[in-house]
């Protein structure tokens, strides 16, 4: 059974100044399935996540071209609103960066301005449910009204994942979310991604080759820019195509 | 797969570790088959002893091998090339430590037998068949030290031989037994060693094919021919 395409790349290059750091990227992302990102660090994944949802926009040098489709309708087209295509598809970054601003306001800000909420007690319900999605909601309920910086790193992160899911997002794209979580955060965060499956379409980027292998139905392997193989999970894991792929998630010099 | 090293030195050192003692399971089983053939046919009764002493070595080391492998699955996760390293090595010295259990069993066989008047002719064919099996067994591990599909495809093709020439013992036995029912007790044991070693050579077919699966990431497709053919045609039994 084939799935449904959510995200189309077509012939994506992105330059930084003078700096090409992705080259003809072609792959298409399943919908309600999660894709993982994989590659060494620099190949270009981070750069490629934030071409599915403009946030390359906001760095100066940075250009894009070729094609981002999303359910066919052209990303980068200029009837495109920017921040209602954020809302559509919503990502946590490689850094926690919570606004300086309550956790409960943190939450809130996003179903606020998009209108999903009717009235104060809906938009309670919003937040709390959010907030334990990201498996952080019995840590930070009796402190909703103190600053989200205030957070240790790994509940910053969660935070930050509660945000990003409360104003329901097609698509979430994510970028190393567990990096500073421990074993049972990112236990909860797996899981969380394994239930958002049913209705979203998830993109993660993981340098963890067992999370990647855990949570993740495909798989794309960036090299330099390019993406060298992409394919179904269990067949990148158990036999690669491309012997840089083999190196790479078993360790070994490339 | 690839050759190259790991960044992790380690992992080469767990996984070439624990590949040498597959081939010294190997070494052991390929001498327990030739001296319990020799047993056989010489009627040496102590060789036949020392085979089945020897089969708790096999055994031990079917052990270490698997605790090795569950070490290395814990510790290093391993991916592609090296899992099905990993898996195959744990197949492999299940199918040689059944082999071992074999020649045990033939070891036994050959106390009793020894104690009774030889059959005619029986104990050359015998011996043809374990030196077939011996040499698919040393193929076997010689494919999978090499990656060597094809030597393992061509291992598979010949265990129809050994299936032949097990028809070929049963009917034999048969008719030994027809002649003369004081030979029923020594051909029934004579067909049990034919049978096993007969199984051993589904053992060896069984590495080949962990050999192509460690090199290809897939098992073979078609189907062995099945010869042997005492199970499901009866008329072989009539002589
Ligand atoms: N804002 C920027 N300005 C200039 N060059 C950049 C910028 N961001 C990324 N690059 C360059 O683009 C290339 C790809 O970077 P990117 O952050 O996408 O890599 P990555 O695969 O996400 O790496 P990591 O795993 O370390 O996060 C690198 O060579 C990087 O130096
Ligand atoms: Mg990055």
């Amino acid at each position: 059974m084939s799935k449904d395409i959510k995200i189309s790349a077509k012939g994506v290059d992105v330059f930084y100044g003078d700096t090409h750091a992705i080259k003809n990227v072609n792959v298409d992302i399943e919908d309600k399935a999660v894709t993982a990102f994989i590659g060494p660090s620099g190949c270009g994944k981070s750069t490629f996540l934030r071409c599915i949802n403009r946030m390359n926009d906001t760095i100066d040098i940075c250009r894009v071209t070729g094609d981002i489709l999303l359910e066919n309708e052209d990303i980068y087209a200029k009837s495109v609103d920017p921040v209602q295509l954020r809302a559509r598809v919503g990502m946590v970054f490689q850094k926690p960066n919570p606004f300086p601003k309550s956790i409960y306001d943190n939450v809130a800000y996003g179903p606020t301005i998009h209108g999903l909420a009717k009235n104060k007690s809906e938009l309670d319900e919003i937040v709390e449910q959010s907030l334990r999605r990201a498996a952080i909601w019995d840590e930070v309920k009796d402190r909703l009204h103190q600053p989200g910086t205030g957070l240790s790193g790994g509940q910053q992160q969660r935070l930050c994942i509660g945000r990003a899911i409360a104003t329901a997002p097609e698509v979430l794209l994510m970028d190393e979310p567990c990096s500073a979580l421990d074993p049972i955060a990112t236990a909860q965060v797996e899981e969380l991604i394994d239930e958002l499956r049913a209705s979203y379409t998830v993109v993660i980027v993981t340098h963890s080759m067992q999370q990647a292998a855990r949570v993740s139905q495909k798989t794309a392997f960036f090299h330099l820019g390019e993406v060298v193989e992409y394919g179904d999970t269990d067949k990148i894991f158990t036999n690669p195509e491309d012997s840089r792929t083999e190196s790479y998630i078993t360790g070994r010099i490339g | 797969m690839t050759d190259k090293e790991h960044i992790v030195s380690a992992f080469d050192r767990d996984l070439a570790a624990v590949q040498t003692l597959i081939m010294k399971m190997g070494g052991m089983v390929e001498t327990a088959i030739s001296d319990a053939a020799r047993a056989l046919e010489l009627r040496d009764v102590e060789l036949a002893e020392q085979v089945r002493k020897n089969d708790k070595q096999i055994d031990a080391l079917e052990e270490q091998v698997a605790s090795e492998v569950a070490r290395i699955i814990a510790t290093r996760s391993p991916t592609a090339g090296d899992l099905r390293t990993v898996l195959t090595v744990l197949k492999i010295s299940g199918n040689l430590e059944r082999m071992g259990d074999y020649a045990k069993n033939l070891g036994k066989r050959t106390s009793v037998l020894s104690e009774m008047p030889a059959i005619n002719g029986s104990g050359g064919a015998l011996r043809r068949m374990v030196q077939l099996v011996s040499l698919m067994l040393k193929d076997a591990l010689d494919a999978y030290i090499q990656r060597d599909v094809a030597l393992a495809e061509d291992v598979r093709r010949r265990d129809g031989d050994v299936d032949q020439m097990y028809n070929a013992l049963f009917r034999e036995f048969l008719t030994h037994m027809m002649e003369d029912p004081r030979n029923i007790t020594a051909c029934m044991h004579l067909h049990f060693i034919a049978k096993n070693v007969e199984r051993m050579g589904d053992h060896v077919t069984s590495i080949s094919e962990q050999v192509i699966y460690l090199v290809t990431g897939g098992l073979p497709e078609e189907d062995r021919d099945k010869q042997d053919k005492t199970s499901i045609d009866s008329a072989l039994g009539k002589v």
